[in-house]
């Protein structure tokens, strides 16, 4: 993707990329810095901070207490005063103790100042699950943050995006929630979805936000992913295409702002249209993108629109009850069939 | 002459195996002195490895196979 002819190819992991990333932007910009659970001398738990307190030291990359009451809170208060915090929420899951920071005071601050006191902070955490690690490390959460306006939202599918994305939302006057899956990450321990391995400019590059990335061009039905699901959804559609089904997969990379036109020029041109998402179904990404093509794609719809999503169910710890359960290429190729009157 | 890439004997402190979370190659690819070529992982530390000449990467052990430090994990040919 956009690669200068004078250089070779370099594949890094999603876990490098925004390692590389963020040391990019502290480098360019002194007042970027990054706290959080285990980030400094360790790396990050997914590795996505390594390197970084070797070079620029504690001041700039600070670990805090297990308190994301306070470290969070502390995140928004640095931003409010001009600098621009990356900061780590391990997991999403644990959510639920810095919420009125986020949805409260980062997400709002910047309307109720009339534009004046903006919030340039960056929340990266992890999401996802598959590795047996239970119902309070395994979520994705992605229509919860999504739904709260204030907060712009990237979920990115590979290293490339990865880095781009993670350089604008630094760069971005409003915080940016930025929700990395674990599956993806590249750590051995979580599994390592391939896919999300590709060739990363050492140089800098933004992706915007708000945009989305056609990951494989068809005419007969639109599969729509995120993060993980993206690659499920590009197996599906290899499975697919054996049949002589020609399936274009949608890779969101950001959910606010949604990249309305990009899934409505698809779907108006295969009249099919399936959301592959592993949050929980009801309420989310799912739905989102089905009502979307439902207003305003209706008379080009050839079949009721599907969805593969997580059961509204919390995520079992066992892995013989978590695998079924998950959104993978098999249910999204069904779906697509399903579609096709091909059940 | 096929030089071994050899996980150094000091990459990690404890007696502990690790694996290969990811090749950031294909086996075949060339690869130049210095490259990236693998992610290891630790428990839960990751570590890098790097060629240590040019070459044609030969992969000797895939993905999630435990190794100890010392071990031969790919060949530059």
């Amino acid at each position: 993707m956009n690669a200068p002819l004078n250089r070779t190819k370099r594949n890094l992991t999603i876990a490098k990329a925004m390692a590389e990333a963020i040391a990019e932007e502290m480098r360019r910009d002194p007042s970027v810095l990054v706290l959080g659970e285990d980030i400094g001398k360790l790396g990050g738990v997914f590795g996505n901070t390594r390197g970084l307190y070797e070079e620029f030291g504690a001041a700039r990359v600070k670990d805090t207490p297990i308190s994301e009451t306070a470290f969070i809170g502390a995140a928004v208060g640095m931003a409010c005063v001009g600098m621009k915090p990356v900061v780590e929420l391990m997991f999403v899951d644990f959510f639920g103790v810095c919420m009125d920071a986020i949805y409260n005071l980062a997400a709002k601050n910047c309307y109720f100042s009339g534009g004046q006191s903006p919030v340039p902070m960056v929340l990266m955490t992890s999401v996802g699950g598959g590795y047996g690690d239970a119902g309070q490390h395994s979520q994705c959460l992605y229509g919860t943050f999504a739904h709260l306006p204030g907060l712009k939202v990237v979920v990115p599918s590979n290293a490339y995006d990865a880095k781009g994305l993670m350089l604008s939302a630094i760069r971005d006057p409003n915080p940016v929630v930025y929700m990395f899956h674990k599956a993806l990450q590249g750590m051995g321990w979580l599994g390592t979805v391939k896919g999300a391995i590709n060739d990363v400019p050492e140089d800098e590059y933004l992706v915007p936000i708000g945009k989305a990335a056609i990951a494989r061009s068809g005419k007969d039905v639109t599969l729509v992913g995120l993060g993980a699901t993206v690659h499920h959804a590009l197996d599906a559609a290899a499975e697919l295409a054996k049949d002589g089904v020609e399936a274009e997969v949608i890779d969101l990379r950001s959910l606010v702002p949604l990249d309305r036109e990009t899934v409505l020029a698809s779907v108006r041109k295969t009249g099919r249209l399936v959301v592959a998402d592993d949050d929980y179904q009801s309420f989310g990404v799912s739905g989102e993108i089905i009502a979307l093509a439902s207003e305003a794609a209706f008379p080009q719809l050839k079949a009721a629109p599907r969805r593969v999503a997580f059961p509204d169910i919390p995520i079992p710890f066992s892995p013989a009850l978590e695998r079924p359960l998950l959104p993978d290429a098999a249910k999204i190729a069904a779906a697509a069939r399903a579609t096709l009157g091909k059940a | 002459m096929a030089v071994p890439v050899v996980v150094p004997q000091d990459l990690w402190e404890e007696d502990l195996p690790g694996i290969v979370s990811a090749w950031l190659f294909e086996d075949g690819d060339p690869v130049k002195e210095g490259d990236l070529i693998a992610e290891l992982m630790v428990e839960k530390t990751s570590y890098d490895l790097t060629a240590p000449k040019a070459g044609r990467l030969k992969i000797l052990v895939q993905p999630e196979v435990p190794f100890q430090r010392g071990d031969v994990v790919a060949q530059l040919e």
